[in-house]
């Protein structure tokens, strides 16, 4: 690991930060600036005039506090619909051994195989026969069960020790305050890093909506900067401060949670 | 647990045994995962049995009496064999297949060079590290979104820091190949920095003392990299590789922003084509389940070898 000393590894430090901060930021002034100077060559690198306008017009346009409020409505319940069908699920796999358990187990496992994009269509149909399409009932619950929460929360599950619940049935206690009153709160660092995943992917998700949501009023912000995106031309003033503001929540999120994201997502790809 | 409890759980069977006789013969453990069996099932499991199915028939996507060319007919392997006459297909399907030969090792040696820079534990590098690590936060339409606004001919960044270097303005996402290297471009660095931790976590794995041996015979840094680094890392390469070969086989969300699959079809690849030949062409929904199960099969292929890979390693 000595590889990199010390000037190479001072230039390469650099060449790395340009890489990566220089995109979104470059997104962020840009959109802080007026109409004229966005498309002025040679671009100005600082905002030689900042200015809200561009967020302003975004939001004072009645559909993006829709699309924003659907978002939220749609990543927050599908994300606590996920958080607990995994624990359900990841504690039966955890703590009972039952007829069909280990088959149970890997078909769940085996989904991980089957990504949207191969079954576009015959979803598609689906959720058109469950009545599902043009609803935000559809994109909470298609994507609320995720083999990786379960498998997350079957991992965690197992190492809370088997005396405690043993404990509580010779008391009587009945099975569903087991899993309430001990399992949950025992589980809480795990439901926690999995809610913050689940948020995340719902809140970008594009092709479930693409999916399911044909209706403008039902767009969520994804599907609203999508179809902001002509072939031809692009309102770029609207573009920027839109996607400026899709990102906000994540990065409140990311900032909030940074180590949990980064050391959790390395554990469930590792172990995949 | 302390062996006087082992040792009570050990006579009643084990202890998972034990809390089984408590439970009694309950169907708790089934209703707990009823929601995701039955979710899991209706919208992963049925849909690829029913898409392997569909792909057997000409049909329309939904079925109208009135239209005789929707209604399902079953023509066996036919739709498999037209996809090879349908150039549409072949070429996104060649194009998909050089993307990930291109993209998957060029993001791969990123995410080794930024974890072998970013790797030593030190406040410094654990700031850099959440920087490149932001991106795996946003989606690929920001992702593509943000290139698309750097790699725009008359306003965009590239071209800024180009011209400076006296070179005049490109025209990135109006050239079929030049397009193409943006959407690999976006792609990368969108992927770099998730591998970049998977990497960084196989790094720190390996035994420090190996490192000091090395140092201590004098073996030159180069050495120390392909002897030791490289062949304790290969675990978590291969996770970076089959992770991005499988991500990468489905590319769609990051050309949606960045080039929505121009010019023309240049940057149309097999999930888009999927997508377009199911609900923009009609009565082609048969076609569309047959291109959906080449795409199955390949990824499975890819999935199971990858198994295979990391048992006979491992």
């Amino acid at each position: 690991m000595t590889l990199f000393r010390s000037p190479g590894r001072i230039a390469a430090i650099v060449v790395v930060l340009v890489l990566f901060v220089l995109p979104p930021l470059w997104l962020l002034l840009s959109a802080l600036k007026p109409q004229s100077e966005i498309f002025q060559w040679p671009p100005s690198l600082w905002p030689e005039h900042f200015t809200l306008e561009n967020f302003q017009k975004t939001i004072s346009r009645a559909n993006f506090g829709i699309y924003f409020l659907n978002s939220a409505i749609v990543s927050v319940s599908s994300a606590l619909l996920s958080v607990a069908m995994s624990v359900m699920a990841g504690y039966a796999l955890a703590k009972f051994r039952f007829k069909g358990d280990t088959v149970i187990f890997l078909l769940i496992m085996s989904a991980v195989m089957v990504p949207l994009q191969i079954v576009l269509i015959p979803v598609f149909l689906v959720l058109r026969d469950l009545g599902l399409l043009n609803t935000l009932w559809g994109l909470i619950i298609a994507p609320a069960a995720t083999p990786t929460g379960v498998f997350l929360m079957r991992q965690y599950i197992t190492s809370i020790p088997d005396n405690l619940i043993e404990a509580a049935r010779i008391e009587g206690t009945p099975e569903w305050r087991i899993l309430l009153r001990i399992i949950v709160p025992l589980a809480l660092p795990a439901i926690g890093t999995l809610l913050a995943f689940n948020l995340v992917w719902r809140w970008n998700d594009y092709l479930w909506p693409f999916l399911i949501i044909n209706q403008q009023e039902q767009w969520t912000v994804q599907l609203a900067i999508a179809n902001s995106i002509g072939r031809f031309s692009i309102n770029w003033p609207r573009l920027l401060s839109m996607t400026v503001l899709s990102i906000l929540p994540m990065l409140v999120i990311f900032i909030a949670l940074q180590k949990t994201l980064m050391n959790g997502l390395m554990a469930g790809a590792t172990k995949e | 647990m302390s062996g006087g409890d082992r040792m009570q759980l050990n006579a009643r069977g084990g202890s998972a045994a034990g809390l089984m006789r408590l439970a009694g013969r309950t169907s708790w453990p089934y209703f707990l995962l009823l929601p995701t069996v039955a979710l899991l099932f209706a919208f992963t499991l049925y849909p690829l049995l029913q898409g392997l199915w569909m792909s057997l028939f000409r049909r329309g996507l939904v079925v109208v009496p009135q239209v005789p060319d929707s209604i399902p007919v079953f023509v066996g392997l036919d739709n498999y064999l037209q996809l090879f006459a349908d150039k549409d297909f072949v070429v996104s399907l060649l194009r998909t297949v050089l993307f990930v030969a291109v993209a998957v090792p060029l993001q791969l040696a990123a995410a080794l060079g930024l974890a072998l820079l970013l790797a030593p534990q030190t406040r410094f590098n654990a700031v850099i590290r959440t920087i490149v690590f932001f991106p795996s936060m946003i989606s690929g339409l920001i992702i593509g979104v943000i290139w698309a606004w750097l790699f725009a001919r008359n306003s965009g960044l590239v071209n800024y820091g180009l011209s400076l270097l006296g070179i005049p303005a490109v025209p990135w996402l109006e050239q079929d190949q030049l397009a193409q290297i943006a959407i690999v471009v976006a792609w990368v660095w969108g992927g770099a920095g998730f591998n970049m931790m998977i990497l960084i976590a196989g790094l720190t794995a390996i035994p420090k003392d190996l490192y000091e041996a090395a140092a201590i015979d004098g073996t030159s840094p180069w050495r120390t990299f392909t002897r030791i680094t490289l062949p304790l890392l290969e675990p978590s390469i291969v996770v970076v590789a089959v992770l991005g070969v499988l991500g990468a086989f489905q590319v769609y969300e990051i050309v949606v922003s960045l080039t929505t699959g121009g010019p023309g079809r240049a940057t149309v690849f097999l999930v888009q084509n999927i997508y377009e030949t199911a609900f923009k062409k009609p009565n082609q929904a048969g076609l569309a389940a047959a291109q959906s199960g080449v795409l199955f099969v390949i990824l499975m292929v890819l999935t199971i070898l990858q198994l295979r890979v990391v048992r006979r390693r491992g």
